[in-house]
């Protein structure tokens, strides 16, 4: 079997979403160690960079050009079309990020392959490839059975990253040109313009410890506790819908099915109820905590540790004793 | 004037606030109310007022399957959409069948392919979010998914989408199909005389079959697991203690 993974890049630094997932199908490989295994990075990025971050074996591909820095899809479909038919890889991987979610489905209907999105894959016991994927909110649990030749997974994130392979038998193959990297002449493709990152902000995706409040926060002004907590803990500060919906926290910062999916090692809720919409965002996360006036909450059922009690005294408590505990280790 | 086309492509999906049951690997819907995507709300929400903006702009909206589904497609015209299309099709559990449906539909419907398609995000069912994308690739139109602010100028689109961190702002010319992320309006509510009105008005059928066979297959359903044993602790102190000791975190 053949394996390709697509790399996403931003400002030249390989995503740690993309990391995962190289890492993830270098464990299936070595699994089924007959897999020929290949990955490609779209957009400038640095040789040696590939080299460090891509342990294991196979051959990365790096696709470099002006109009490819950021996410250009016209450009990027056709790129990864080509390489993927070149090598003959039957599964192909990406993150799902917003840029993975936006791609795959392109590409899939390029490939002729069939897709399966925001699943986890395992190797099962006959050596195949299993994905399984949630629907409903998260409510159900469905495994996807791959009917055609080739296939694409989207894969979620989880709190428990797989580990860097051993050895480096990682060959990188700078700038492949397939005379298909440009703009596309007729000019309808959809050009990217700018990105306007949030200054400071650590994105609640890519955050290894999320404080996320929800309506039991009580206010806009009083999610400078959360904030302040995150800033102790080195996280980020997300939102339950109702937050959001009250218009405390932007959009951006949402969890749940309406907003980002998380897998945090460390995630704590505070105040927030624990809707299924909620719960269905935070199915990767590792460890979860819950703080929360109501003791019969649903969002206790979906925790490993619970403090019942007020979110004005609880979280500058525990801001307190994570400071302590700092300075004391 | 020419008349600018805009199609508006809406599925049917159980209550977001229904309980889904898996009883013997099969999902229960036999008690699930059904209604209109909320997502696709968004999508109609933005095509309506490109009408009341521009009258020379007709909105046709699109739903793939069964006669079940007239509901949702009076209930877009019942939010100001002027016309409504069932896209027959007997299967509809895989995306890529979806999108080929609706692809052959739309190009069946219209004597020159519509100048903007919206959807929604995703569906709330299957939170795929495949078919908007899937479908632009099979008509060859430009796409941007997961839209929170459109401004359209003559025939050039700039629409804004959010990405892990940051922003991206996009300029894109018609054909195109955007999908609406929740957002980018705030889509209207219905009122009883539109309601009235919509149910009177009727629905072109065309044929949406098609040669294609699923890719997928999607089954051992079972009712995630999600339920994890609470520790309930006193303090924060102790918080912090517990999960530097038993989780190793901090």
């Amino acid at each position: 079997m053949k394996y390709f993974v697509v790399l996403e890049q931003r400002e030249g630094v390989i995503k740690e979403a993309s990391r995962d997932v190289w890492n993830a199908v270098q464990h299936f490989v070595q699994a089924a160690e007959d897999g020929e295994f290949y990955g490609a990075v779209i957009g400038a990025v640095d040789k040696d960079h590939v080299s460090d971050t891509c342990g294991g074996k196979g051959c990365v591909y790096i696709v470099e050009g002006a109009e490819l820095l950021g996410y250009n899809p016209a450009a990027y479909v056709r790129t990864i079309t080509e390489l993927v038919a070149k090598t003959g890889a039957e599964n192909v991987f990406i993150a799902n990020t917003a840029m993975g979610k936006d791609l795959s489905p392109r590409i899939a209907v390029h490939l002729d392959a069939a897709l399966v999105s925001d699943c986890v894959v395992e190797v099962g016991r006959n050596g195949l490839l299993k994905a399984s994927t949630t629907m409903y909110s998260g409510a159900v649990a469905a495994e996807a059975q791959v009917l055609s030749n080739r296939a694409i997974y989207c894969m979620s994130p989880r709190a428990r990253r797989p580990a860097k392979p051993s050895g480096n038998n990682v060959g990188v193959q700078e700038t492949v040109d397939f005379g298909i990297v440009g703009a596309d002449p007729s000019g309808w493709n959809p050009v990217l313009k700018d990105i306007v990152y949030h200054a400071g902000k650590k994105d609640v995706a890519e955050a290894e410890i999320v404080v996320a409040g929800g309506r039991g926060v009580g206010s806009g002004e009083d999610f400078a506790m959360l904030e302040s907590l995150a800033e102790v803990l080195g996280g980020a500060v997300g939102a339950s819908r109702s937050a959001v919906d009250e218009g405390w926290r932007p959009h951006s910062d949402q969890i749940g099915q309406t907003g980002k999916s998380v897998a945090p090692k460390l995630y704590i809720a505070c105040g927030v109820s624990g809707a299924v919409q909620h719960l269905a965002g935070i199915n990767g996360a590792g460890t979860v905590v819950a703080i929360n006036r109501d003791k019969d909450a649903p969002i206790f059922k979906a925790a490993d540790y619970g403090i019942v009690g007020d979110i004005a005294e609880v979280v500058p408590q525990l801001e307190r004793a994570v400071r302590e505990f700092s300075e004391q280790h | 004037m020419e008349v600018m086309e805009i199609a508006v492509c809406i599925n049917r999906v159980p209550d977001t606030g229904s309980r889904i049951e898996v009883r013997n690997g099969v999902i229960e819907t036999s008690r699930l109310n059904m209604v209109l995507n909320p997502y696709d709300e968004y999508a109609i929400e933005e095509a309506v007022r490109f009408k009341e903006r521009h009258p020379v702009v007709a909105v046709t909206a699109f739903s793939a399957g069964g006669e079940e589904r007239y509901d949702v497609l009076r209930k877009a015209m019942a939010m100001g959409v002027d016309k409504a299309c069932l896209v027959k099709n007997g299967k509809d559990d895989d995306s890529y069948v979806v999108a080929a449906s609706l692809c052959k539909a739309i190009r069946e419907y219209y004597p020159e392919l519509p100048d903007l398609v919206f959807c929604g995000r995703e569906s709330s069912d299957c939170n795929r979010a495949q078919v908007p994308l899937m479908l632009a690739e099979m008509l060859g139109f430009a796409a941007v998914s997961a839209v929170t602010k459109l401004e359209m100028h003559n025939r050039e689109i700039k629409v804004w989408r959010e990405i892990e961190g940051g922003i991206e702002e996009y300029v894109l010319h018609t054909p195109a199909v955007i999908s609406a992320e929740k957002g980018l309006n705030h889509p209207r509510k219905t009122n009883v005389k539109a309601v009235v009105k919509a149910r009177k008005q009727p629905v072109a059928h065309v044929d949406g079959s098609i040669e294609e066979s699923p890719r997928i297959l999607y089954g051992t359903f079972f009712s995630a697991e999600r339920s994890r044993n609470c520790k309930f602790l006193e303090t924060a102190e102790d918080l912090v203690r517990v999960l530097h000791e038993e989780k190793g975190g901090l």
